[in-house]
């Protein structure tokens, strides 16, 4: 199962999709550190908690489409004619998805890690600040729930029809867009910029809600479930599809 | 030739695909998006409602769903498996410029459509202040180019990246980063330009202007990059690079790719409507000029005259200076930064006009040495595109020229002189401006004169003069009608646009201005211009604010609309700019103040902001005036001491200069318009309630003058309410 998680992170980040997407995370999150969080959000720092979290939660719609398109890599139609060989491994349908899973996973961290340490390199580059351990909580908060969704929900889309792939991608533009209720702040960002207003302090510390935590909570949840639901048998009707295709 | 042939095939393809109707009917959709979600226009003219945010809209999500469409039709064969065929049928560049054809084509085809089936609700939603010529040039502008926009950066990454994933990637962080980061810079939101306000009275063309400017200037870099991106195209089973080596074989290929970004650059760098003014709002560099010493100008004329179609100014302006010093003397004008000018000559000779590069507050530094005579007559000649203060780029639409609107003031309608006074005996020196204008166009001179037709020409434009004093006035023109109010013993000589009478009628505006008359008239004496008799106010185009002088105040077109009648909330009587300069006839102008120290919170601003308060209170009920008063004005203050940079002011070194600047700058605002009327506020509960404070203004304004220093002071103010400065302190 190693061999086959690696061979897959290998096959998914060592290629120019991950290069490219890479460089526009980069750039584009250069833009939000320089245009937006340096100015901080709601009277407090720029390396503050809050601000940071709006960076992050700015990133997360290039972080979600990111991850889809991983997913791409299992799920679209040339993979699946691979599928015919890669289904002849002599490991289980749910412990090969596991690890392809685990391989988007894994190269989705990478791309968050990145877009963090291009944050630490602002940080001290600006502010000559390295206190980076305050920030790992909301990013963990901001980040984890909603990629693990995308990817457990991007899996079992993409493995029903590979186009609903594409139309998941658009998601974040809708709750960036829609007047969400509070308790889904942390989806918009919406709640680093409005819910440390209204903390009666100048420089609140770091503090969620118990809604807010139950929402990601379930988040979180909801897409370990879809990953871990298991494959049906011959995968699912749109590959058993694609295989009568191939044979007729 | 062969794309020509191809072009009606691919498009009949493009057209026969159910994704391609699906795009078309999502983008006709969008527009509905501006009533609801998307509304970057904030002002409440009718046009900004119903026609900005709608057509805004359309070209943001419009221009999203075309590049989606671009990046699935250019990925189609690839994804098929047919490319190997198709390539070897017809050239991939070919194909690659016919695709980008159709999709061009198709994109203008959605946009026809949407703007048939929008027409008559826009007509309908809009009412009487709709206008064919803003609503064709808002969706054309606004909407229309935002779709091959998209479409040429969604096939340029396309094209360069030959992958579907990337280039959905690369597109969707460019539309993102337009959005959001770039939304502020008018010249960096290439999908949703910055407009904040359309006007429903007068014209827009200088919005439409800058926006096809901005359009125009992404179409020339996102054409030269598709281009290269075109070079790069996959061939002979090339890769990119050695595609790209095969591509600029054929040299007038890269240079239209050159020569389209270098157009791109220099639009770019020398964009002609905003200016390069100092950031530092506080600079006082063209006021503390050093005076030519022995130089008075006796008096100074200007012959003004518009190209209303283009939207320039050409004028001459003479100026009589009289030199006592018997040397040459350096004399200062400022003048609008997008003028230039074309000769200057003393006494009928030629003399040196130096632009020393300098611009403060919207004005250009101009020197010119003026020769030793005593008597001595300068003639200028002067002219070009009027620029706007480059701190107004968010809000897009002055100065605006045109056959129904014009708006000129000081140093857009003559150079203004700076650094040379008027004789000891006269204090002041005499103005006669000319301007020539279509005769449909009424004259209304910013101040108590007049204006008379001096000269009717045979093209139909008329010569009007007026005269006035000092180094610079305004004017307004435009499709005007004027009613006359009695109030407060005087006339109000109430000017607006033609277009807006029955609103006007409707909104008891005419009764509101008298209120308003009536109310300071009572509480603090007769106004300023109750010696001539007579006051004009005049509706300017929609600009969210306005200012006074002596006899004449503004009106915002924006305090008034059809949209602010349906406002329960505010009654049927709005026009809250209008309240604000015509109580600046009493604090500011009927008492004047010392504004010589931008940072001290005491200025005319904070009694007339109170006063504003007072009045709105008594008009809309209490609960209205606090809440779009007194908490917007505690919400100023709390925002400007809580800023994380002003309680931590060494980190400010950390900010861009401009970002510090514009965090001094907000100081100097928010302690005017915000900190004082609260202390003032707080003075009116410490001095024992409303009732108390209109005394105390009361006496304030009709005390006995001291002619050596005759501006009320914040200390005669303390003294009239018996309290001390810290007695006021917000702390």
């Amino acid at each position: 199962m190693r061999k086959i998680f690696f061979y897959e992170w290998k096959r998914l980040i060592w290629n120019k999709f991950f290069f490219g997407l890479l460089l526009v995370l980069l750039f584009y999150g250069w833009q939000v550190l320089t245009g937006r969080t340096l100015l901080g959000v709601s009277h407090t720092a720029p390396f503050s908690p809050w601000s940071f979290g709006d960076y992050v939660s700015r990133m997360l719609p290039l972080l979600w489409i990111g991850t889809l398109f991983f997913l791409t890599f299992f799920t679209s139609p040339k993979a699946r004619r691979a599928a015919v060989l890669t289904d002849a491994a002599p490991m289980s349908p749910g412990r090969y998805a596991l690890a392809r899973c685990g391989a988007a996973l894994a190269g989705c961290v990478l791309l968050v890690l990145a877009c963090l340490a291009e944050a630490a390199v602002f940080y001290g580059w600006y502010f000559q600040w390295y206190a980076w351990q305050t920030l790992i909580f909301p990013a963990l908060l901001t980040l984890l729930p909603p990629l693990v969704f995308a990817l457990g929900s991007g899996w079992l889309l993409g493995r029903a029809r590979p186009w609903l792939l594409y139309a998941w991608m658009l998601v974040p533009f809708l709750w960036n867009v829609l007047p969400l209720p509070e308790v889904f702040g942390l989806w918009n960002g919406a709640f680093f910029t409005e819910y440390p207003l209204t903390l009666d302090t100048p420089d609140p510390s770091f503090s969620v809600p118990a809604a807010l935590l139950a929402v990601q909570a379930l988040l979180l949840a909801a897409g370990a479930a879809l990953l871990a639901l298991k494959p049906r048998k011959a995968s699912d009707a749109a590959e058993a599809r694609e295989r009568s295709r191939l044979i007729s | 030739m062969k794309t020509i042939r191809l072009f009606p095939l691919e498009l009949r393809r493009l057209l026969s695909s159910r994704f391609t109707w699906l795009v078309s009917g999502l983008t006709a959709l969008s527009p509905l998006l501006g009533f609801t979600l998307y509304k970057p226009a904030d002002s409440t003219t009718m046009l900004s409602l119903f026609l900005a945010n709608p057509s805004l809209a359309g070209g943001a999500a419009g221009g999203i769903l075309f590049g989606l469409l671009t990046v699935y039709e250019l990925d189609k064969a690839g994804r098929s498996r047919v490319e190997v065929l198709t390539d070897a049928a017809v050239s991939p560049l070919t194909t690659a410029l016919t695709r980008l054809l159709a999709l061009t084509a198709a994109a203008l085809l959605t946009l026809a459509a949407v703007m048939v089936i929008w027409l008559p609700i826009s007509q309908s939603r809009i009412g009487s202040v709709f206008d064919g010529t803003d609503y064709v040039f808002a969706y054309l502008l606004f909407m229309g180019l935002a779709l091959p926009l998209a479409i040429l950066a969604a096939a340029a990454a396309y094209q360069f990246t030959r992958r579907m994933d990337l280039s959905l990637v690369l597109f969707a962080a460019f539309a993102f980063l337009s959005l959001t980061v770039w939304a502020d810079d008018w010249q960096l939101c290439w999908l949703n330009p910055s407009v904040w306000a359309m006007s429903d009275d007068f014209s827009n063309f200088r919005l439409f202007r800058s926006v096809a400017y901005m359009r125009l200037t992404w179409l020339a870099a996102l054409a030269g990059i598709w281009t290269l991106s075109y070079l790069c195209i996959r061939r002979f089973g090339k890769g990119l690079l050695g595609s790209l080596m095969l591509g600029v074989r054929r040299i007038y290929r890269p240079a239209i790719a050159l020569a389209l970004l270098a157009c791109s650059v220099t639009a770019w760098a020398f964009q002609p409507f905003y200016d390069q003014s100092n950031p530092d709002l506080s600079a006082m560099t063209l006021d503390t000029l050093e005076t030519a010493d022995g130089v008075t100008c006796s008096g100074r004329a200007a012959d003004v005259r518009p190209d209303l179609a283009l939207g320039t100014v050409q004028g001459t302006a003479t100026y009589q200076f009289q030199n006592t010093s018997g040397q040459e003397r350096t004399v200062s004008f400022g003048i609008d930064p997008g003028y230039s000018i074309t000769s200057a000559q003393a006494n009928g000779k030629d003399v040196s006009a130096v632009l020393t590069g300098y611009q403060e507050s919207n004005m250009a530094l101009l020197e010119i040495t003026i020769p030793a005579d005593r008597d001595i007559e300068l003639v200028l000649e002067y002219g070009g595109l009027p620029k706007d203060w480059n701190i107004m780029s968010t809000m897009q639409g002055e100065p605006e020229l045109s056959p129904k609107y014009l708006c000129l003031e000081s140093q857009n309608m003559a150079p203004y002189l700076l650094n040379v006074a008027a004789p000891e005996d006269t204090g002041v020196f005499p103005a006669v401006i000319d301007i020539t204008l279509p005769e449909h166009m009424t004259v209304i001179p910013f101040g108590p004169s007049d204006a008379e037709i001096l000269e009717q020409h045979e093209d139909g434009t008329l010569t009007w003069r007026y005269e006035t004093s000092g180094p610079g006035s305004i004017l307004y023109a435009g499709d005007y009608v004027r009613e006359d109010i009695q109030a407060g013993g005087v006339t109000v000589q109430f000017y607006y646009g033609r277009k807006h009478q029955t609103i006007m009628e409707q909104a008891k505006a005419a009764e509101a201005v008298r209120e308003v008359i009536e109310y300071c008239t009572e509480h603090y004496g007769s106004p300023s211009f109750a010696a001539t008799g007579s006051l004009k106010l005049i509706q300017s185009r929609v600009a969210g604010g306005g200012y006074a002088t002596t006899g004449a105040s503004l009106l915002d077109e924006a305090d008034f609309t059809a949209n602010n009648l349906e406002s329960a909330e505010k009654g049927a009587i709005p026009g809250e700019v209008m309240i604000h300069e015509l109580v600046h006839q009493w604090w500011g102008l009927g008492n004047m103040f010392d504004d010589s120290d931008t940072a001290s919170p005491w200025s005319s601003e904070g009694l007339t902001v109170y006063t504003t308060y007072r009045i709105v209170k008594d008009l809309y009920g209490e609960d209205y005036a606090k809440e779009h008063y007194v908490d917007q004005w505690q919400t100023a203050v709390d925002d400007y001491y809580q800023n994380f940079y002003v309680r931590n002011p060494e980190y400010l070194s950390s900010l861009p200069e401009e970002e510090q600047l514009r965090i001094s700058n907000s100081l100097a605002t928010m302690r005017r318009y915000s900190e004082m009327p609260l202390m003032i506020l707080k003075a009116e509960q410490l001095a024992g309630g409303e009732d108390a404070m209109d005394q105390i203004l009361y006496n304030l304004f009709n005390r006995e003058l001291d002619w050596s220093y005759p501006y009320l002071t914040y200390q005669e103010f303390l003294d009239a309410c018996g309290l001390t400065e810290e007695d006021l302190s917000l702390a």
